[in-house]
Formats: C-alpha cells, sequence, structure tokens
C-alpha cells in the first residue's frame, strides 16, 4: 500500500514510469476511496502501461481483461469446461455403472445420475475467466480492463454490477465473493460515450499527452543512451507534430521508438536526412509523412538556411 | 471548507456539469483523505471525483480559482513606508483632491480595499444582475474600475505628486509611493475579478433553472428558442446513449432465434459429438433505414433533431439513405461525423433542388418511385417525416403504397397534432392510409418515443 502521494510517485519513477501530480493523486485516492479509476485519453499515453506499473509498485498480480466488440459474460467470467467434463465421465464409466446397479427403470437411473450432479458442477470444472480469477485471487491483485469503450453497452452494464459489490453469482454454485478487493483500471479510447452509471461509480482521470518537460523527462528515463541535446530536439520535433493537423499524432511510445532509431543509428543531429529516413517511425500514413516533411523542409530551412532542423544558431 | 466545497459542487452544477448526490460525497470522501494543504492534489481530488467528462474540464478550470483562490494579492499599506512628515504630506495632498479620486487614491495607499458593500453597490451599477457567466466578469470589472475613476487615475496620480514635491517631499519617497499605487492598482483590480467571478457563478447556482431539460422535452419544437435549441441539442446525446443501451439490450434478449442445426453439429465435434451445447441462427434484428425529409420552413426545427438522432444511432442500425424533398426529391448525405446536426439541417437545404419552392410531394414520390426504388427492400424500413400538407397537389399515394408494399414497414412522423389533418391543404388522412404508423411528435419526448418503437418493430 502507498503511503502517500510521494511515495507513489517515487514507487512510480523506480518502475520507470513519471506521473503527474495528478494521476499520482488519483491512483493514491483509489486505493484509499476502494474505486475504480476510469482513465481516459488518446491512444499511446501510458493508460495500459499505468496498470502495469501500478502492479509493479505494489508488488502484486496484474490481471488483464482485453475488451473487445462481442465480448461476453462467458469470456470474462467463467466458463464450463465441458470437454474435462466429457472425459471424467468417459474415465469414470466403471463407477458410473456401478453408481447406477439394480437400477430398473429409466427415471430411476435418471435420479440417481441427478444425485451425483453436484460431481459435474463443483468448481473443478468452471474455467475462470479474468473477471473471476480476480475476485476469487488469495492476494490483493490489480484488475485491468482494457480498452472498455470497444465492450458492448450491455457487457458494461455487467460489469458495472460486478464493480459495484465485487461479486457474482453461478448459478449451479452460489455466489462467489472476493476474499481482497481488487484495484479496478478501466481505460478507454473515447471512441463511444460510456455510460453515465459507469462513470459515477469511478475517479475519472484524463490522461493527455504529456508537456514538453515530462515527455523529455520519460525519453531520458526509458532511452539513456540518448544525447540530452538530441532527446531534447526530439522531443520538440514531436510536440511540434502533434500541433499539426495529422490524421493520426505521434504518441509517446512513438516518440520512445523514434528515441531508439536516432540511437541506433547514431544520429548526430536531427537533420533532412535523418527526418526523411526515420519518420516512418513517427508517423503511419504517407499524408502525414509528406506533411510534416513539407513543414519541417519549410520551418527549417527558412529559420536557419539550412538543413538541419531544431538546433540554434551558431 | 465542506460547505465550501458543497457550493462549488452548486456551481458546477449551474454551469451544466452533471455531479450526482454520490459522487458530492465521494469529492468530501476524497478531499477528507487528502487534506487541503496541497493544492494541486486538492484539485485532482477534486476533478477526478466530480467531472467525469474531458468536456467539463474547462467549466472546472473557471470556477475552481473562485472558489478555492486566494481572491487576488493582498494591497500594500503605502504609509508604512514614509515618515510620519511624508505621511502628513500624503494625507494633505489626498484631502485637495475631488471626492470620488479621492476615495480611489485612499484605499490605493492605505492597503485597505474597499468594503464588501461599496464592492456590491459599484457590482450592481456595472450591471452584475445581468451576467450569467463567470467569464463576463472582466467586463464587469472594467466597468467597475471606470466607475472607481481608474480612468483617470494617471492624470490624478500626476496631479498627486506635483502637489507632494511642492511640499517638499523626497524624490526617493515619491517613486516609492509611486510603485505602492501602481502595485495596489494590479492588485485591486485583480482581486475584484475574482470577486466579481465568485458572486456571478453563485448568483447563477442561486437561480431557479429556468431552462430545465426535463420540461424541455415536453415543450413544442417550434416554440423553443435559441438558447433552449442549444440545451436540447446536448440532451439528444443522452437520450440517443439511453436508445443504443435499450436497443443493444433488446437485441441481446430478445427471441435467440431458430435452432441452427448445421451450426451444432459443427460446433460440437469437439465433445466427439454429443450435442452438449446448442447453437441458434441469430436473427438480424437491426432495421435498415430509408429516411424521406420534408425540409419545408415549418419542418425545420423538428427535422433537425430527428436527423441528429437517427444518425447518433447510427451504430444500431445496418444503413441508411436519407432523401430530402421540398419541390422535389434528391439524396442527401448526411456527414453526422463531421457536422453538427444543425449544419446537416443546412446542408440538405443545399442538396434539394430549386425550381419550385412549395412542397410537392408527389412529384417528390414520383422522383423516388422511379430512380430510388432500389434502395427500398423487404428488410428496409422507410421513414417520412412531413405535415401532410401538399400545396394542393396531386398526392399521388398509390405511390407510396407501392413503397409500402416493397418496404418492411413504412412510418411517417407528423409534427402536426391529428385534429389539424384535415383542415387546410393538409391531406395527411389520405396518407395514413399508406403508412403501417403515423407518429405524432411535437416535442423531443415524441421524438425519441416514436425512433425507440420504431427501432423495436425493426
Amino acid at each position: 500500500m502507498f503511503q502517500n502521494i510521494t511515495d507513489v510517485r517515487q514507487r512510480f519513477q523506480q518502475e520507470q514510469y513519471i506521473t503527474s501530480d495528478e494521476i499520482a493523486t488519483v491512483v493514491y485516492l483509489a486505493q484509499n476511496l476502494c474505486k475504480p479509476i476510469l482513465a481516459e485519453g488518446p491512444a499511446g499515453v501510458g493508460k495500459t502501461e499505468l496498470a502495469k506499473v501500478w502492479s509493479k509498485a505494489l508488488a502484486r498480480p496484474l490481471i488483464r481483461l482485453q475488451c473487445y466488440e462481442g465480448l461476453d459474460e462467458s469470456k470474462a467470467l467463467y466458463e464450463w469446461e465441458y470437454a474435462k467434463q466429457m472425459l471424467y465421465t468417459q474415465l469414470l464409466r466403471d463407477t458410473l455403472r456401478s453408481t447406477l446397479e439394480g437400477v430398473s427403470t429409466l427415471a430411476e437411473a435418471a435420479q440417481r445420475i441427478a444425485q451425483e450432479e453436484n460431481v459435474f458442477f463443483s468448481e473443478n470444472f468452471l474455467l475462470p475467466r479474468p473477471l473471476l480469477t480476480a475476485l476469487t485471487s488469495d492476494e490483493p491483485v490489480i484488475l485491468l480492463i482494457d480498452e472498455i469503450d470497444r465492450a458492448d453497452v450491455e457487457f458494461e452494464a455487467f460489469l458495472l454490477e460486478v464493480l459495484s459489490d465485487f461479486q457474482v453469482s453461478v448459478p449451479e454454485l452460489g455466489t462467489i465473493s472476493a476474499k481482497y478487493q481488487p484495484m479496478v483500471l478501466l481505460t478507454s479510447n473515447n471512441t463511444r460515450e460510456l455510460s453515465e452509471a459507469l462513470k459515477r461509480r469511478c475517479l475519472f482521470l484524463y490522461v493527455d499527452y504529456p508537456t514538453l518537460e515530462n515527455e523529455l523527462n520519460i525519453v531520458r528515463l526509458k532511452v539513456p543512451n540518448l544525447s540530452p541535446e538530441m532527446a531534447r530536439q526530439a522531443v520538440t520535433v514531436v510536440q511540434q507534430l502533434r500541433n499539426m493537423d495529422l490524421r493520426k499524432i505521434p504518441s509517446i511510445s512513438e516518440t520512445l521508438d523514434w528515441a531508439r532509431a536516432l540511437v541506433t543509428l547514431n544520429a548526430k543531429e536531427i537533420d533532412q536526412e535523418t527526418l526523411t529516413n526515420t519518420l516512418t517511425v513517427l508517423l503511419k500514413y504517407e499524408a502525414d509523412v509528406q506533411k510534416a516533411k513539407r513543414m519541417m523542409g519549410d520551418g527549417g530551412s527558412r529559420r536557419q538556411g539550412g538543413g538541419s532542423y531544431g538546433r540554434p544558431n551558431r | 471548507m465542506d460547505d465550501r466545497i458543497v457550493e462549488f459542487i452548486r456551481g458546477l452544477r449551474a454551469a451544466g456539469v452533471r455531479v450526482s448526490v454520490a459522487e458530492s460525497v465521494d469529492a468530501l470522501n476524497a478531499t477528507g483523505i487528502m487534506g487541503i494543504s496541497e493544492k494541486e492534489a486538492f484539485k485532482a481530488s477534486l476533478r477526478s471525483t466530480l467531472v467525469k467528462q474531458a468536456d467539463d474540464f474547462p467549466a472546472f478550470e473557471q470556477l475552481f480559482p473562485l472558489y478555492f483562490g486566494s481572491g487576488g494579492p493582498p494591497l500594500q499599506n503605502a504609509m508604512d513606508e514614509l515618515s510620519e512628515d511624508e505621511q502628513n504630506m500624503l494625507q494633505a495632498a489626498l484631502s485637495a483632491l475631488s471626492g470620488r479620486m479621492q476615495q480611489l487614491l485612499d484605499w490605493l495607499t492605505s492597503g485597505n480595499p474597499p468594503t464588501k458593500e461599496q464592492l456590491e453597490e459599484l457590482a450592481r451599477q456595472a450591471g452584475i444582475r445581468w451576467a450569467n457567466n463567470p467569464g463576463e466578469a472582466q467586463y464587469i470589472t472594467r466597468r467597475m474600475l471606470r466607475q472607481m475613476g481608474f480612468a483617470h487615475l494617471e492624470d490624478q496620480m500626476r496631479e498627486l505628486m506635483q502637489k507632494l514635491q511642492e511640499m517638499g517631499m523626497s524624490q526617493e519617497a515619491m517613486e516609492k509611493l509611486t510603485g505602492i499605487i501602481q502595485a495596489n492598482r494590479e492588485a485591486l483590480s485583480e482581486q475584484i475579478a475574482q470577486q466579481i467571478g465568485l458572486q456571478i457563478a453563485q448568483d447563477r447556482a442561486e437561480r431557479p433553472d429556468d431552462l430545465h431539460s426535463s420540461d424541455l422535452m415536453h415543450k413544442p419544437f417550434e416554440s423553443l428558442s435559441a438558447a433552449e435549441a442549444d440545451l436540447l441539442r446536448k440532451e439528444v446525446q443522452r437520450l440517443v446513449a439511453q436508445l443504443r443501451s435499450r436497443a443493444a439490450l433488446r437485441r441481446k434478449r430478445g427471441a435467440e432465434g431458430k435452432f441452427d442445426a448445421k451450426g451444432t453439429i459443427r460446433f460440437n465435434q469437439r465433445y466427439g459429438g454429443v450435442p452438449l451445447e446448442i447453437r441458434y441462427k441469430k436473427q438480424k434484428l437491426k432495421p435498415s433505414l430509408v429516411l424521406i425529409c420534408d425540409v419545408s420552413r415549418s419542418m425545420h426545427a423538428v427535422l433537425e433533431f430527428m436527423l441528429q438522432m437517427v444518425y447518433e444511432l447510427h451504430d444500431q442500425v445496418n444503413r441508411v439513405r436519407s432523401f430530402a424533398f421540398y419541390g422535389d426529391l434528391a439524396e442527401i448525405t448526411v456527414d453526422m461525423a463531421n457536422m453538427r446536426a444543425d449544419e446537416a439541417v443546412q446542408a440538405a437545404y443545399h442538396a434539394v433542388p430549386g425550381g419550385s419552392y412549395r412542397t410537392d410531394l408527389g412529384r417528390s414520390l414520383m422522383t423516388f418511385h422511379s430512380r430510388y426504388l432500389s434502395t427500398v427492400d423487404s428488410r428496409t424500413t422507410v421513414m417520412v417525416l412531413g405535415d401532410g400538407r401538399n400545396n394542393y397537389n396531386p398526392s399521388r399515394v398509390d405511390l407510396l403504397k407501392d413503397i409500402q408494399r416493397r418496404a418492411k414497414r413504412l412510418v411517417w412522423f407528423n409534427p402536426e397534432p391529428r385534429l389539424q389533418w384535415s383542415s387546410g391543404d393538409s391531406i395527411m388522412e389520405e396518407y395514413e392510409l399508406a403508412t403501417d404508423e403515423v407518429y405524432i411528435i411535437r416535442n423531443l419526448a415524441q421524438l425519441a418515443a416514436a425512433i425507440d418503437k420504431m427501432m423495436a418493430h425493426g
């Protein structure tokens, strides 16, 4: 458990995750108010990473439920393992025969089998899916429900019940309630509006693209081989790209990829040539690449009269 | 502090942020845990518990400093910096000024800001009553400062300095005095601006909410004011979310469909052919829609809301083709993803062929029948939006009947009550015979109910 906000920030930093004040506060509150966090924001700003780091910082297992269209209760909660049941029935054929010894009518046989039904609908044959795993775990866990906006509305309603009482009912077994209430992080890319009921139950955290300084810290932490000056140049370029009207704005993970690419290529400065060679790491659409080149080419030559970009005049 | 937070929540609600009671309790608990000493943490705990939508952040950012700010920098006392002689000189010079300017310079030199009553009086004169948004605080503040005499402050200060110089005040003391007055002037306007912003926010929270959305739902479209229509547009979003979850649940809970023999055999191969799990053929319940909308002036208000609703529900229907008619009919492509509903309606107007500017459904039906009949098949629901007033043109009900026969259903949305149907040029009763159902939609509540019903029937 975290002692206070500073503790949150330090332990996250140890796991190489730079937190803003807001993230640290919300994580601390989630722990103390026992409420799920709903993290919203553009793709690739580290929402999923937050859960991973959270679990590492507290040394608790992470259970991940990836949402997609068509996800239903049986895939999220539990399934009966029919194949295993079949196998057992085959293996136990002799025992079953002895159970049925001396039976004369079909009705009587069915009744005897029915008495043994519990054997086949016991937890042995229950295949737990992420939600049930999180609830029945013997130690507290972090539950990551990723991209909830991709799941259907009815799944969201079902999730609401689970998240409000942390218990589920399996008709054959009865109600199973959580031994330890898991800490829950839901992420959403906001592709659709989530229901108000779900939002009401969560702490809302909007994760945006980081500021220049924060992003620079992230790059320094994750790609220590890149020289500080190069890092600053690279981050400046990315920040400028984010202000452009692009089809897909580069995310933090793409900044890091680019930084690594620059290290690999042993680039000394970000000039036109380096840009042309590596821009595709940042931008994933040809139209975006063209647009960015035009902008950089113009801006660069006008400002510095040469090919290099983002360097002060000397 | 809790009272202040509750007040802040009221302010947020008045600004249009939806905060439930449970969320208020969360906010109080959260601030209880975080304490109030660290401002950023305090702010983050309020924001994460109260504001659940990124659209509402600006309202939060605007109100937070007003309710929990320092109230602006404090004023300095010039007298402390001056010797006794100089103080007397200043007093004498001040008393020679005219009433209003004397008051102002007194505030700026003594370090005592105007009292609450004085400020309220000034604010009242500046017309704070008419302000409805803390964003207007700047404007009100400027007016108040003008009333207080800020406009003449430069002149007066020069005069004051001259007088002090004549009295023999040292250059150094005068410079110090000028500096303090300048600093106080900034501080005072900052203080007033914050106070006014807070007051506007509080007044707004006190005011009975005359634009209540649930009442507006039942207000006829044609009598909506622009502000009310704006509010309703927001409401439509929530309404659509409700409709969507209902439609999705209906599809889930609805009849599972017929037994799927082929699927069952194939699926149960893994259990050695023992049919442990039964498969069903899922029925396709998502309807395809063809919209035929009257875009004459009289239909403007209702058309906009209907288009918005239908297009926001696009993920619940298979596909939508829309046509607009006036004098004649044309296909309109409504790009709701990139356009606001009212803009889309404007675009629809431009798409309609010119020529006769009198509604002629008969001719429009002819165009539809000859050119677009292929869009209608047995899975299509045809929606006609119109008031059934045809300017005494031929009705061509026969064509509508033909369309109805081809379609799964043909429904008509009419904004006129049944009583008016047979008056004037209305031939709605004639058209009614060629429809499966007519929905009267005079307000948003009726429209939502009608669309929900239509989705249910498919």
